[in-house]
């Protein structure tokens, strides 16, 4: 090849590389800035609206409820699936990633049909636990789409823990028990709270399964994600706006929070955010 | 006191086979083996990290194999040390009193005379992460050693340090076993820690033990090619016995002190072997004639291969060679003794 010809490609491929980068990053930017240009301005009121300060609260309540629960059961499943070896294994784990691989309107559906047609779920309600079109049904939607995440974030950080420090730990006389807790749980923390930022976010923005589970009602089951699409739907663009600044604000700060946690475990999660 | 009975253990591509070793109080019990022997998971088995197969592992009469790890009240030093990253050194080290429950007043006399004892004052405070391995080590010991363990594992303590360090953890792993009296078991790959440290070896190799005695023992009378080789006898030597002589070529017949009939194989140190240019008329029954094919300078020393129908090595000061005039393909006589000859 020509010596012009090498270079030409070379500039060709360098330009290739710098111009997809910089329509994606141009792209993003500017189809959020067009939320925040409309939403910014009438946040204030907004957020003063009755309506709003409903969202907000519930969307707090519901998503901190949610990661909580997450990591109730997130902790001790990803501790097996790291530590333990059982028959099916494989299997498990393919069935513990599929809320994932779901769209989210379909895990909603599923857990309707689960709740709202079984015995089990009649039962449930019968006993006041209901489920259906209840804040307790947006809890449970998060839940149920979040959960595989806060699993995975936090079995990479359990395989990325030497068992060889709770078997030392054990020699000096620990119990299993006591062993996890001042062991592995401390040396699995940023694994963890990369867990809760981005289980806790997401829980924030879940909007299908939710909808599909507790419904879009206002004032009862009106989330964020809620807020704005019921506010759209009638044409409350101003209300609408606000709240998609809100939940950008929100996410755009998670997403940093996450970056400061820095390591692996971000980086496999963050393959993983939506 | 500690005795480990038939034990069996497969684990991926590690196999022991049929170990049975007898550990006296007191005692610094090494076991040597090339790496990848499965010398860790022996550890791991006597500790309780797995179930053994087969077999069983007791403590006086009472058999531990069946016991959790934290019952066992053994002490673990791992190889790279496996310190607690997130605790500081003094957090390390206190972790077993606390684990252990023991007073607290007792757990601070214990742990004021490891740290004085290992001189480690000045790392208290310190992360593990910020520590040379040297210091790793010494916190790793404490930690264990604070908790009167009935007897310490040492996973290869000295192969992760520079040769310098490991000459002055190797008598500080002295000092500490002649003033603590820990038993100790201590597995290596390097015989020289085995003559240094231990008051018995065990030679492990394919998951089995081959041979135990006291280092000298095992380094001057092997029991088989592979612990000869192992320990560093050179001048393995195949032959076929005919009552004290061994005739291992057509023309050469090695004296020896032991009969023998048979296939038979032999070894002579190198530094049994005396060189010289003419025939010495001397004690040493055997006298061969050759010629000198490699000469390799090794610090003070030459080791020298002689070529006689058999090839011969053997360990020559400098100044022997000098006053000789030794060279490569000279002809010369090697000599020993039929008392340096070992049979195996």
């Amino acid at each position: 090849m020509e010596k012009s010809e090498v270079r030409g490609q070379n500039i060709l491929f360098t330009a290739v590389i710098s111009i997809s980068i910089a329509f994606l990053t141009g792209f993003i930017i500017l189809a959020i800035s067009m939320v925040l240009l409309k939403g910014l301005p009438n946040m204030i009121p907004s957020i003063l609206s009755r309506e709003i300060q409903f969202a907000i609260k519930l969307s707090f309540l519901t998503s901190v409820i949610s990661t909580l629960l997450c990591i109730a059961i997130a902790v001790p499943v990803s501790y097996g699936m790291s530590r333990l070896e059982f028959f099916g294994k494989r299997f498990v784990s393919t069935v513990l990633d599929i809320p994932i691989a779901l769209p989210p309107i379909v895990s909603g559906v599923a857990l309707l049909l689960l709740f709202g047609t079984t015995e089990f779920g009649h039962a449930l309600a019968a006993r006041g636990i209901q489920f259906i079109f209840t804040p307790l049904g947006i809890i449970l939607a998060q839940f149920f789409v979040n959960v595989p995440y806060m699993i995975k974030v936090l079995g990479s950080t359990m395989n990325d823990i030497d068992p060889r420090m709770e078997f030392v730990a054990r020699t000096l006389g620990c119990s299993r028990l006591q062993a996890f807790f001042k062991i592995t749980l401390p040396l699995a923390r940023s694994g963890l709270m990369a867990g809760i930022v981005i289980t806790w976010a997401r829980a924030l923005g879940e909007f299908g399964a939710a909808l599909m589970l507790a419904g879009a009602t206002r004032l009862k089951t009106e989330t964020l994600p809620v807020s704005l699409f019921l506010n759209m739907s009638c044409g409350d663009l101003k209300l609408a706006l606000a709240a998609a600044s809100l939940l950008i604000i929100i996410s755009v700060l998670s997403l940093f929070l996450f970056e400061i946690m820095g390591g692996k475990q971000y980086e496999l999660s963050r393959s993983s955010l939506y | 006191m500690l005795r480990i009975e038939n034990l069996c253990k497969k684990l991926g591509s590690f196999e022991l086979t049929d170990i049975n070793l007898n550990i006296e109080k007191d005692e610094y019990f090494i076991v040597l083996g090339p790496t990848g022997t499965g010398k860790t998971v022996l550890l791991e088995l006597i500790a309780g990290m797995y179930q053994p197969d087969k077999g069983s592992v007791w403590f006086g009469d009472a058999k531990i194999s069946d016991l959790y790890p934290e019952q066992r009240s053994i002490g673990f030093v791992y190889q790279d040390y496996a310190l607690f990253p997130h605790l500081t050194v003094k957090e390390n080290i206190f972790f077993g009193i606390k684990c252990r429950g023991i007073d607290v007043n007792e757990g601070n006399k214990r742990f004021r005379e490891i740290v004085d004892f290992l001189n480690i004052e000045y790392l208290l405070d310190r992360f593990p992460s910020t520590l040379s391995g040297g210091e790793q080590q010494r916190t790793a010991i404490a930690r264990a050693l604070v908790t009167s363990p009935r007897i310490l594992l040492l996973d290869e303590p000295l192969s992760a340090l520079d040769p310098r360090t490991k000459q002055i953890f190797q008598e500080e792993l002295r000092r500490i076993h002649d003033n603590l009296k820990t038993t100790t078991l201590h597995i290596t790959h390097d015989f020289s820690e085995a003559m240094a440290l231990g008051s018995q070896v065990g030679v492990l190799h394919n998951g089995e033990i081959m041979q135990v005695g006291k280092p000298m023992e095992v380094f001057r009378h092997p029991n088989s090619h592979f612990v000869a080789e192992f320990v560093g006898a050179e001048n393995i030597i195949e032959g076929h016995g005919r009552g004290k002589t061994i005739e291992v070529s057509n023309n050469i017949n090695i004296e020896t002190i032991m009969d023998k009939t048979g296939p038979s194989t032999l070894t002579i140190r190198p530094e049994d072997i005396i060189i010289s240019r003419e025939k010495l008329f001397s004690s040493a029954q055997n006298n061969i004639p050759g010629k000198i094919i490699n000469m390799i300078h090794q610090g003070p020393l030459y080791r020298i291969t002689v070529d006689a129908d058999i090839a011969l090595t053997a360990l020559v000061t400098m100044q022997a060679v000098e006053e000789m005039g030794l060279q490569k393909d000279m002809p010369v006589w090697v000599a020993f003794k039929s008392a340096a000859v070992h049979v195996l």
